[in-house]
């Protein structure tokens, strides 16, 4: 006997990953047999198909009552955890140093405030983000639920989806504005796949990347969204142009409500996150929580202009300038160091640093150490371009001037 | 200029291959960033930039992005102006 799809799966929905391909009986059959298991916990073995495999452990926690728990990093994609929350996610946010926050997700709210493209004719998606971090499952979620194609290929570089998207002629994507424009690059002259939605999320987008994209895409529903992992997402805005109207502070948007405090972002959303499990990201008085992001009024324009602790955002990741000066400063050989950031047309920002020796310490030496302990870090927290100077300049406050460009 | 520019943005992005374990192929001004020919991802251009900007003093994308996909175009975004780079001759 088989069992119907779950609601949040369009009967017609299928996975297409590395060329292999599935639809509702091949996820129910891998479903049927992680629901044993998971009733006792435990991860999902690794599967040549990753995403599929990470929709069955969706199905068979559901069916099981018990939380999942996704996992960003290589390995297995997700791990069951207990019943006592009943069906829930567990999301890794993307940190950069130290042990990433985890958030739980209430499922059916997250399925809730997903618009499908259900009715569209044969939408193909392609994955461009970590199918187990917020946007990806969101994509995942949005194209399974109006029984939609996705196209996936974990582990892929741009130049890969870039290649995938032309060839399967894929209708819908979303990535981040650095994503976009390497995107854009790896396309050259090929004839662009026949776009209908393009989606940018996970930092500001820009108004030349929005231009350009309109310019290729001339057809296609332009948005850019934004989303906290803490407060879910937000709002889209649809009319082509940089940050958001800033009359949406007196009317709210979406049901959400928007103030600025002190220049930085709070938001009264009915998607925050159920609960948060590790630190970080409380709701204050009445419920509003704090976005940690600035924000500036110019003209009719609300415009974002960086992050309240001074992480920056490298190609969709957000990085600790400091958190990455903290750990240059921990290898042998670095008598001083300060990491800046600056900005970069290809990922937004980027985190250069520059490095006092200690004396006598080979250039050589000191680099390959340098480049040992930055291998701890995901790729876009490394320190690029690193220079080896004789002293780091203060400002007059004594402090070292860590601002690079805007 | 723009041959010298060349060269330097081969012996740059030779650098960035290195330092991952990987050996750039031979490359001229045809050759394509991220079409999957060549051992680098965005993070490396976003690196290849910085660098460049290090090195000639110049960065041609201050007023926004530039639209370029090969070496050549690359090259020629940096102006007859840049001061000579420390190798590769002007």
């Amino acid at each position: 006997m088989k069992a119907a799809p779950p609601s949040w799966i369009g009967a017609r929905a299928r996975l297409i990953e590395d060329g292999r391909e599935a639809g509702w009986p091949e996820i129910a059959a891998l479903a049927d047999r992680l629901e044993p298991a998971f009733r006792q916990g435990g991860p999902v073995p690794s599967n040549p198909s990753p995403v599929t495999a990470l929709v069955a452990a969706l199905v068979a926690a559901e069916r099981a009552g018990v939380e999942l728990r996704l996992r960003r990093r290589p390995g297995p994609v997700a791990e069951a955890g207990g019943a006592e929350h009943g069906f829930s996610l567990l999301m890794e946010t993307s940190g950069t140093t130290g042990e990433p926050k985890r958030v739980r997700h209430d499922f059916a709210r997250l399925c809730g405030r997903l618009r499908g493209s259900s009715g569209e004719i044969e939408a193909r998606w392609l994955l461009t983000y970590d199918p187990a971090g917020f946007a990806g499952l969101q994509v995942i979620l949005t194209a399974l639920g109006s029984g939609a194609a996705l196209i996936a290929a974990p582990g892929a570089g741009i130049a890969e989806l870039a290649r995938l998207a032309v060839e399967r002629r894929v209708t819908h994507v979303s990535g981040t504005p650095s994503f976009w424009r390497g995107f854009l690059m790896a396309l050259g002259d090929d004839r662009p796949p026949p776009l209908r939605a393009v989606t940018l999320g996970g930092e500001a987008a820009d108004q030349p990347l929005l231009d350009r994209l309109g310019a290729l895409f001339p057809d296609a529903r332009l948005r850019h969204i934004y989303a906290s992992t803490e407060a879910g997402a937000l709002f889209a805005v649809a009319d082509g142009r940089a940050g958001f109207p800033a009359a949406w502070f007196g009317e709210g948007v979406d049901g959400v409500r928007l103030r600025l405090r002190d220049g930085v972002l709070e938001v009264l959303s009915p998607r925050a996150m159920t609960a948060l499990v590790e630190g970080g990201g409380e709701a204050g008085e009445g419920g509003w929580l704090s976005t940690g992001d600035l924000v500036e009024i110019r003209g009719d324009r609300a415009l974002f202009v960086g992050r309240l602790d001074g992480r920056v955002n490298v190609g969709g990741v957000k990085v600790s300038p400091e958190a990455v000066e903290r750990l240059l400063l921990g290898v042998p050989g670095v008598r001083d160091a300060i990491v800046r950031t600056a900005a970069n047309p290809i990922t937004g920002h980027i985190l250069t640093a520059e490095v006092v020796p200690e004396p006598a310490v080979s250039e050589a030496d000191l680099r390959a150490r340098i480049r040992e302990a930055a291998a701890a870090l995901e790729p876009a927290a490394r320190p690029r371009a690193i220079q080896l100077v004789g002293e780091i300049p203060l400002s007059a406050a004594g402090k070292k001037s860590r601002g690079g460009t805007p | 200029m723009t041959d010298s520019m060349l060269a330097l943005i081969t012996e740059e992005l030779s650098r960035i291959a290195a330092d991952k374990g990987e050996t750039l192929p031979a490359v001229g001004p045809d050759s394509r960033f991220l079409d999957g020919g060549l051992p680098i991802d965005s993070l490396d251009l976003a690196t290849l930039l910085v660098v460049l900007e290090q090195r000639t003093g110049q960065d041609p994308f201050r007023a926004g992005f530039r639209q370029f996909a090969t070496l050549g175009e690359l090259a020629s975004l940096y102006g007859a102006d840049a001061k000579a780079p420390a190798s590769g001759g002007a």
